[in-house]
């Protein structure tokens, strides 16, 4: 049962990769119909769980995140549609799709290290074949997404062979390790890195903003929005809660990488000028919300972690998904030339704006549940003692802020505000959505942020989260999510009554005051430039300038360090005959002495 | 539930606490008035500005985003609402369960105000209230930071209690958190934060009456501002008794006094100051006392 749906989405993608070009909406409607057997299914799984298969099991942490899977693959699938219509490459697209799918739900799904780490690689490699459909500019970007995911692979792979090393079993259900020598710790650590990389934390975050720069959108939403943050967070949640049983200097660890996470990251979406990079900025700094709840170790932070993984799943795609419609219809996504499309683009309007807000943690929205349940796990861990706790809770608060105040830009930027004008002038400001396949997605994503929130522990909680727990759930603080929601309604009643109180008689159409005076273009101001004034204080602009220089980057640092030991190679290789020639005489020498002697 | 509607709409929620704004504004205009040698309006003034902008008629810029231009107002005040029955609520009634919030529910709570003018400035699509916005998000971004190490005070002198019913209680019994070095440090920073949020001089450069002509606020006219001015109101009420909750061991009228009198004071001595000076005020000198009240908490001082 288990085996089934995956084994048909590896024979459907590779019946799309073979089909023939001319048949294209056979193809797409193939791979639609293919995508909703397998939400399907994972919904089959879901429900008749916990299932154990030999290598392969689901139990309650597994079943959600199979869940989750298959409902944004079908989403990402319908969305494509439209989107991707332009695209030549669709065969590889949709066949890599469907395989990220399948092989996704074989790595939650998967008992056994090897069946693990093999899906974790496959999915490496599909990641790598998604970016590069868009074409030759996005080449560079797959390369350094591939590299850091196959790098960190590779290390996952002597974690789970030093987890072999100290237990002599395979089976993730049998292992219990306690984190009490360096040996476990490494195999620990060098697992989480790769957990780490996929998911997207400090510091091996940054294939993010470039794939989220260069990379199809919907390729964006469906693996680093979504699907990667599922897999790497669910993998460190199996290590916290299942595999090993942390000792509190690896919590801090977690704890701090969460932190520091949270805020760098948001300190580079900031002043992004492309929303694509924005965007994929805070797909890295909500991670840290995620690893620091886990990091707790208890279990309100740990289930707010997971809670935090889901709700941004759901509106990160969201964004993802309606920034894909803003550049659809825009062929841009430069921040600068956008403004004033709310009223052309509605719905997608809409559905950023919800989006948004929950990213921003506003109540009642899901966004605000989780990390209101993150931070009640850190004052918990907090009771242990240490200052450490203190920092990562004022981390996290702050990086709220700052994330509210990267999202106020987005939204004045893109919806409101005003558009340049050539821009103006041929938008004409009238209403022009995308089609339905394009608005439906992202509007569901939004109206779930918003039920998530209002009903999180009705619904989400109960029947997702909690089944994944060992304890029961204690609040510290009190959130009576769903009665103030309903008061906040009733808020706005009575706001309503106050303005209908008054004279209301209409209102009246009037031209913006600027104290009498034209607007005119020079004065448009398009929200990139909103945070200068922060840019340039003494200690930040010097942390700017050093990211500008790509001094945070893992990859780039990595690169200058392996170009030094290949410059020594590129010496001994200087192409001329006799010099090799000498070389080999060297050798034979060294040879014959050694065998002689 | 007929009793948290109750205490939702009439007390402690909307028009109570709208009532105690509206005469609180008119203490501070009168004090500002004396300072400025004037005489000063009679003690109604406040609500007949009120009744005065419902008359009048509203308008709306051509080309603004207009759902979001006439919700935000709303929005604002439905948070500030809640927000100020959750802060009144433990001072009334210490045993009522059921309708309960704590220090970080609130504190986002009050946010909305801030993000509600944002997004209904925003939507005007005036260059001035962009402007307003920008500095306004700006100086939200500047006070956040001292606030929240402020407000962790609470919590790490209780030992990790965050229901504003648990700290009253904890502070009847062990004594004001005011009452040791920290915590009379952290009021300090929260107080100076609360006259940022309050958007009042020196901090009110978002809207800047003088320069960007009310910024966030100069497409706004009739019952919208109203609903705008109201929320503002009830700030005055909401932040002072929020800070006497969670500081000073609960609500009372001299403490509220005290409060409001400070508050008065620093809007009368001081002239506006830049964006970029709040920021590097707030991020510096504001931050380095909080995080010295912090470390003396985690001392027990």
């Amino acid at each position: 049962m288990l085996l089934q749906p995956i084994l048909i989405s590896i024979l459907a993608g590779a019946f799309i990769l073979v089909a023939p070009k001319k048949i294209r909406k056979i193809v797409e409607g193939f791979s639609l119909a293919t995508s909703i057997y397998l939400f399907l299914a994972c919904i089959r799984i879901f429900i008749k769980s916990p299932i154990n298969g030999g290598f392969l099991y689901v139990d309650g942490l597994s079943r959600f995140i199979v869940l989750g899977i298959g409902f944004f693959g079908a989403l990402v699938t319908l969305y494509s549609l439209r989107f991707m219509a332009s695209y030549t490459q669709f065969r590889s697209y949709y066949a890599n799709i469907i395989w990220t799918i399948g092989l996704s739900m074989l790595a939650a799904s998967s008992n056994n290290m090897i069946v693990l780490l093999t899906a974790w690689g496959f999915l490496g490699l599909t990641l790598y074949m998604l970016i590069n459909v868009a074409g030759p500019n996005a080449a560079n970007t797959s390369k350094k997404t591939f590299i850091i995911i196959g790098g960190s692979d590779s290390l996952m792979i002597m974690g789970f062979a030093l987890v072999w090393l100290i237990t002599g079993d395979l089976n993730l259900s049998n292992i219990k390790i306690v984190i009490d020598n360096s040996l476990s710790f490494w195999a620990f650590l060098l697992i989480a890195i790769g957990a780490f990389a996929k998911a997207g934390a400090m510091p091996f975050h940054t294939w993010i903003p470039d794939t989220a720069k260069e990379a199809p959108v919907p390729v964006t939403a469906f693996l680093p929005a979504s699907l990667d943050k599922l897999l790497g967070i669910y993998l460190l949640a199996r290590l916290v809660m299942n595999v090993f049983i942390l000792n509190s200097s690896t919590q801090a660890l977690l704890m701090a990488i969460g932190a520091i996470t949270i805020v760098a990251a948001v300190m580079m979406a900031l002043v992004q000028h492309d929303f694509k990079r924005l965007l994929g900025y805070h797909a890295v700094s909500q991670v840290g919300y995620m690893v620091l709840g886990l990091g707790t170790g208890n279990p309100i932070g740990i289930a707010g972690g997971l809670f935090h993984m889901l709700n941004n799943a759901l509106y990160k795609t969201s964004l993802f998904l309606s920034g894909g419609n803003v550049q659809y219809k825009t062929k841009t996504s430069d921040l600068d030339s956008l403004g004033g499309l709310g009223k052309v683009m509605p719905i997608s309007f809409f559905s950023a704006l919800i989006a948004a807000l929950a990213i921003s943690g506003v109540p009642p929205l899901n966004g605000f549940f989780s990390k209101w349940m993150v931070y009640q796990g850190v004052i918990e861990k907090g009771k242990s003692g240490g200052v450490l706790w203190i920092f990562c809770l004022v981390a996290a608060m702050f990086g709220s802020g700052l994330t509210l105040a990267s999202f106020i830009k987005f939204i004045h930027a893109i919806f409101l505000g005003k558009a340049k004008g050539e821009r103006r002038a041929a938008s004409d400001e009238r209403r022009n959505e995308v089609s339905l396949s394009m608005w439906l997605p992202p509007l569901i994503l939004a109206v779930l942020c918003i039920v998530f929130g209002i009903f999180a522990s009705l619904i989400p909680l109960k029947y997702l989260i909690v089944p994944a727990l060992a304890d029961n759930l204690d609040f510290i603080g009190s959130w009576p999510s769903a009665k103030a929601a309903l008061f906040l309604l009733i808020g706005l009643g009575v706001g309503l009554l106050v303005y209908l109180a008054g004279n209301f008689k209409g209102v009246r159409e009037t031209d913006p005051y600027i104290g009498g005076e034209e607007v005119e273009e020079k004065m448009r101001l398009s929200g990139t430039e909103f945070y200068g004034t922060i840019k340039e204080l003494p200690f930040i602009r010097a942390f700017y300038k050093k990211a500008e220089k790509k001094l945070f980057d893992i990859y780039e640092i990595a690169k200058k360090f392996i170009f030094v030991f290949i410059r020594i190679f590129q010496y001994l290789h200087n192409g001329v005959l006799p010099t090799y020639l000498v070389w080999c005489l060297l050798g034979i020498i060294v040879f014959l002495f050694v065998l002689v002697r | 539930m007929m009793k948290h509607l109750f205490n939702f709409i009439v007390f402690p929620g909307f028009l109570f606490t709208a009532a105690v704004g509206l005469v609180a504004s008119w203490i501070d205009r009168k004090v500002t008035a004396r300072v400025q040698w004037r005489v000063g309006p009679p003690w109604y003034q406040p609500l007949i500005d009120l009744v005065k902008l419902s008359i009048k008629e509203i308008t709306v810029p051509r080309g603004a985003i207009k759902p979001v231009f006439f919700l935000a107002p709303l929005v604002g005040l439905s948070g500030v609402i809640l927000a100020s029955t959750f802060i009144w609520l433990p001072n009334i009634d210490l045993g009522a369960t059921g309708f309960r919030g704590d220090i970080i529910v609130v504190l986002y709570l009050l946010t909305l105000p801030a993000i509600a003018l944002i997004l209904g400035a925003s939507s005007s699509g005036n260059p001035l209230a962009s402007v307003g916005l920008s500095r306004e998000i700006k100086l939200v971004l500047a006070y956040e930071l001292p606030f929240i190490i402020a407000l962790t005070i609470p919590i790490i002198k209780s030992s990790g209690l965050l229901k504003l019913t648990d700290l009253v209680a904890y502070q009847t019994i062990n004594g004001a958190f005011v009452s040791s070095i920290s915590g009379v440090l952290a009021i300090i920073v929260a107080i100076f934060c609360m006259q940022a949020k309050l958007g009042l001089v020196p901090f009110d450069m978002g809207e800047a009456e003088t320069e960007i002509m009310g910024g966030v606020l100069i497409e706004y006219s009739g019952m919208l501002l109203g609903i705008f001015k109201l929320t503002k109101t009830m700030m005055l009420v909401a932040l002072p008794v929020f800070l006497s909750t969670v500081f000073w061991g609960g609500f009372s009228i001299w403490k509220y006094v005290v409060l409001l009198v400070i508050i008065v004071l620093m809007r009368n001595t001081n002239p506006r100051v830049r964006i970029d000076q709040a920021v590097r005020f707030f991020w510096g000198k504001m931050t380095a006392i909080a995080i010295i009240a912090a470390f003396l908490a985690t001392l027990g001082m």
